[in-house]
């Protein structure tokens, strides 16, 4: 009996113990080893890890069926079942690379984008704060990338030979109407939204993904931040005013809100000004962010603010300056933004949101009230589905409405109204496949139907990415893009069709770490624009159109020169246009040819301070001079503008900033106004617009308190 | 008689061996990640950790040594973007520590010496979002277990890097220091497998202070 158990046991020890030999190599799909890959049989201890040569083989005393698993960084896990009998077992296994990695080809024809995690971004979030000159405004930063016009009296983004109008702000995918503060005639406006509330910014020039609408030569894409992750309460004192603001946290949630009040007028009164200002421009501002986490994945977010600014000024005529008009002006602004993103799974997401904003403008002018309100909404559904790591589809639908009402007197001086709303609702869908890691094709199409016009469209938007070299890559862009006519237009003939654009884009960019070479070529074609019959703004068809072509360079480094980060954007611009009062196709005066910008920042530990400098360059803008035969024949002088700034933090948790722009004090000149009519000599008298001030001095303090004292403001600024 | 001893014999060292199979498993490979002085060698102590912790599922220790080899991995690595791939791992790996025990002292602070390292790929850019939240961790790790030397050791490093890059004064980096110090010396720990990896790099930072 006992000698029955033992063999009995040594039998069974024996057979637990005969050992497998499972051996091989793990390759990528080109047959190049993988080493340190991670070999074993699901559910043991058992397995190993490749060699310098791809190389692995260990033993194991499972049997019978199981499942060895393969993985590396950046590679998919691969399986692959085996019946083990203690038979040696050799295996050749070829792993496919993810293509989400950092080195796979991307579509960056006409795109920008600044971003802090993905590391290959051109510019940073933090950039966009830094920038001398920009003095923390959003489109100031973007104005000095190619692409992008100076246009020193309006202060908002005008792309490749489009005006302002035609950059379109999404915040959060949300449509942002009036993204621009209210300014004196020919001063320059700021953008209405800081940029230390983004984490993310994308703007393109051209060529973007049907996702977008209603924009015809440029989208500012602005992804708002997550979820706060420390209380905090933050004190600005500026020499233009101050603001306050606090940030609460919870586990999954956080509310930030701010009060902020600027009010120019004490510095007016230090510094010439270009204008009679009666009251210069004060304005209050409150806005409120909220983020809520939800579920595993998902996030709802939601911000709003409110706006108050007023100004008063005289307007001098320009044949007898002692004559002047007043012009009293109010604006009330309320913007809401809600939108939410649910991944369910790793296939699909769905996210939307709807934003609504009102803008009221409140205008005397030499007492007579001239009243404008608008109101738009947008709301939105998309859905996103990763079919597999090469293939992702995105498709949605949208809806935009834009109410506007007008009133002012007519020569009799009866209030006259003007009312209506232009309602489009959209369809988009899009596909972007990766044939491999080094071949990307993006292609989508876009329909809306414009309930003002009663038109239906489908716009097509393709590009293609193909990287043939390590770092460098080739992309193309074509897109068909439409945009509803102003409202300024509209409230004379409603019966005026969407303006169209179509982009062509030829893009080479290369990025290493810390250096950025980029090279487009583009063509624009404009039909469909508004157009004056015989010069009379009183009657308006779509026929006009125009084009804008050009090639443009981008060089960044942060790198060849310890602790100096620079950058240069030059842009080539010919375009013309025959629209508005125009009789002959010309250039119109918001362009200029050359555009030229070098910015630089450096961080300088041994006086605890960043320092900034920008440059900037703008060839002669054309203007029509009425004395002169030949339409548009004037040519302003160059711009030129040489801004710097300083961060100095004395402590982790304080700030003082101090930034001047046109240090040299330049007297930029950026068009000339003229009388109406001509003086006894026949002669039209002209008056030149110029900066308000020559100088802009801004000097800040900042002050942050939190728990921990090393968090400060300098990513806000 | 004999018989059933034999058996139970049999089943009880089996059961035995199961026990001591992780714990070996574990030991030879926590001493191996110490040592490793190479970024393969590194890998391939995180291999095996990896692949003891998908066999076991309900033990945390695996992952937390698989996450701590690849922090060890992204402090070698130069390029940035392969860092934060490593940096990624780590995290991905500490989550499902986090799913077995939640509320670790030890697991806590080790989320926060991720987000140390994520300040070091792009200190300008990162400084402000990630230092935050590498304090905001190590302080919640003390206040789990105030007798972690590592978290209180953790804490130093980045107050002393802060310091560093405002030129202030290391005066209270340093306090922390000899705190931590002071902690690793006291530390006992009833669990084979804990961590005991620290007091040097902390005895590193306290030699800088004077």
């Amino acid at each position: 009996m006992r000698t029955a158990v033992l063999i009995l046991l040594l039998f069974i020890t024996s057979t637990t113990y005969a050992q497998t030999i499972i051996s091989g190599v793990v390759t990528d799909e080109k047959g190049a080893a993988i080493p340190g890959a991670n070999v074993s049989i699901e559910g043991t201890y058992d397995g190993a890890s490749t060699s310098v040569e791809g190389v692995f083989q260990f033993d194991t005393s499972e049997k019978g069926a199981h499942i060895i698993t393969i993985s590396f960084i950046g590679f998919k896990t691969s399986s692959q079942p085996v019946n083990l009998t203690s038979e040696p077992i050799q295996l050749k296994i070829s792993l496919k690379e993810e293509i989400n990695q950092l080195e796979a080809v991307v579509i960056s024809a006409g795109s920008f984008t600044a971003g802090e995690e993905k590391r290959r971004t051109i510019l940073k979030a933090v950039d966009i704060a830094t920038t001398a000159g920009a003095t923390a405004d959003i489109a100031g930063a973007l104005n000095t990338l190619p692409g992008t016009q100076k246009v020193g009296e309006s202060g908002r983004l005008f792309v490749r030979g489009g005006d302002g109008s035609e950059t379109k702000t999404f915040i959060d995918g949300m449509l942002v109407a009036n993204a621009y503060s209210p300014s004196a005639p020919n001063t320059p406006s700021r953008g209405r939204f800081l940029p230390f509330m983004f984490k993310g910014t994308s703007f393109s020039t051209g060529g973007y993904s049907a996702e977008y609408g209603q924009a015809l030569s440029s989208a500012l894409v602005l992804d708002s931040k997550d979820k706060a992750d420390i209380n905090q309460t933050d004190l600005g004192l500026l020499s233009v005013g101050g603001d306050v603001a606090h940030t609460q946290v919870w586990d999954r949630a956080s509310i930030t809100g701010k009060i902020q009040y600027t009010n120019i007028r004490p510095y007016f009164g230090m510094i010439n000004q270009e204008i009679d200002w009666v009251k210069p421009p004060a304005s209050i501002e409150g806005s409120t962010a909220f983020r809520q986490e939800v579920g595993d994945h998902g996030i709802v977010k939601f911000f709003g603010n409110f706006n108050h600014s007023d100004f008063k000024l005289y307007r001098h005529d320009i044949l007898d300056p002692t004559k002047k008009k007043s012009f009293d002006y109010a604006n009330n602004y309320r913007y809401g933004n809600a939108s939410f993103l649910q991944a369910f799974n790793n296939r699909w997401s769905v996210r939307g949101g709807l934003s609504s904003n009102y803008n009221e403008n409140n205008i005397l002018f030499e007492g007579k009230p001239i009243d404008e309100v608008e109101n738009e909404t947008h709301s939105k559904l998309v859905f996103e589905n990763t079919l597999s790591d090469r293939v992702e589809l995105k498709f949605g639908v949208e809806h935009f409405q834009s109410n506007y009402k007008a009133s002012q007197p007519d020569s009799l001086l009866i209030q006259q109204t003007v009312a209506f709303s232009t309602p489009i609702t959209a369809g988009f869908a899009e596909a972007e496949i990766y044939a491999s890691k080094y071949f990307v094709t993006r292609a989508g199409a876009r329909t809306e139907f414009n309930g003002l016009t009663e038109k239906l469209s489908v716009d097509p938007r393709l590009s293609i990415a193909y990287k043939p070299f390590r770092h460098g890559q080739f992309s193309l862009a074509y897109g068909q893009f439409r945009q509803v006519t102003q409202n300024q237009f509209l409230r004379v003939n409603q019966n005026l069709e969407e303006e169209k654009a179509a982009h062509y884009i030829l893009n080479y960019q290369v990025i290493t770490d810390n250096r950025t070479f980029r090279t487009e070529l583009y063509y624009k074609r404009y039909s469909n624009l508004v157009k004056f019959i015989n010069g009379n703004p009183e009657q308006l068809t779509n026929a006009g159109r125009g084009y804008a072509q050009g090639f443009e360079l981008f060089w960044r480094d942060s790198k060849s020169i310890r602790n100096l980060d620079y950058w240069v954007s030059y842009s080539y611009l010919d375009t013309e246009r025959d629209y508005l009062n125009f009789p002959i196709p010309s250039a119109p005066s918001f362009a200029s040819t050359h555009n030229f910008s070098v910015v630089g920042k450096k961080f300088v530990s041994e006086i605890k301070s960043q320092l900034g400098i920008t440059y900037s360059y703008s060839s002669p803008r054309a203007y029509n001079n009425p004395n002169s035969e030949i339409f548009n024949n004037g040519r302003t002088p160059a711009y030129q503008d040489l801004s710097v700034n300083i961060s100095y933090l004395p402590k982790p948790f304080l700030i003082i900033h101090l930034s001047v722009t046109n240090v040299l004090g330049r007297d930029n000149i950026f068009g000339y106004e003229y009388s109406e009519t001509p003086d006894n000599n026949g002669h039209y008298l002209s008056r030149a617009i110029r900066q308000p001030a020559k100088r802009f001095l801004f000097l800040g303090v900042f002050f942050t308190i939190s728990k921990n004292k090393s968090i400060n403001q300098l990513p806000n600024l | 008689m004999k018989t059933t001893m034999l058996i139970l014999f049999t089943f009880c060292s089996v059961a035995l061996f199961a026990n001591d199979k992780y714990e070996q498993a574990m030991q030879t490979n926590i001493q191996a990640i110490y040592k490793a002085q190479t970024v393969e060698d590194m890998q391939q102590a995180v291999n095996a950790f990896e692949r003891i912790g998908a066999a076991e599922k309900n033990k945390w220790e695996p992952f937390y040594y698989a996450s701590f080899g690849y922090i060890m991995m992204s402090t070698r690595e130069e390029d940035g973007s392969k860092k934060d791939i490593m940096l990624d791992k780590a995290t991905d790996v500490l989550k499902q520590a986090k799913t077995i025990n939640a509320n670790e002292s030890e697991i806590v602070a080790l989320d926060g010496f991720i987000y140390m390292m994520r300040v070091t790929v792009d200190p300008a850019t990162r400084g402000q979002q990630y230092s935050g939240l590498a304090m905001q961790e190590f302080n919640k790790a003390l206040a789990i277990n105030p007798e972690n030397p590592r978290a209180m050791y953790l804490l130093a490093q980045m107050e002393f890097g802060t310091a560093q890059f405002f030129k202030a004064s290391t005066a209270d980096a340093c306090a922390t220091a000899a705190k931590a110090i002071e902690k690793f010396d006291n530390y006992k720990n009833e669990n084979a497998l804990a961590p005991r990896w620290g007091k040097e790099s902390a005895q590193r930072v306290a030699s800088q202070c004077n």
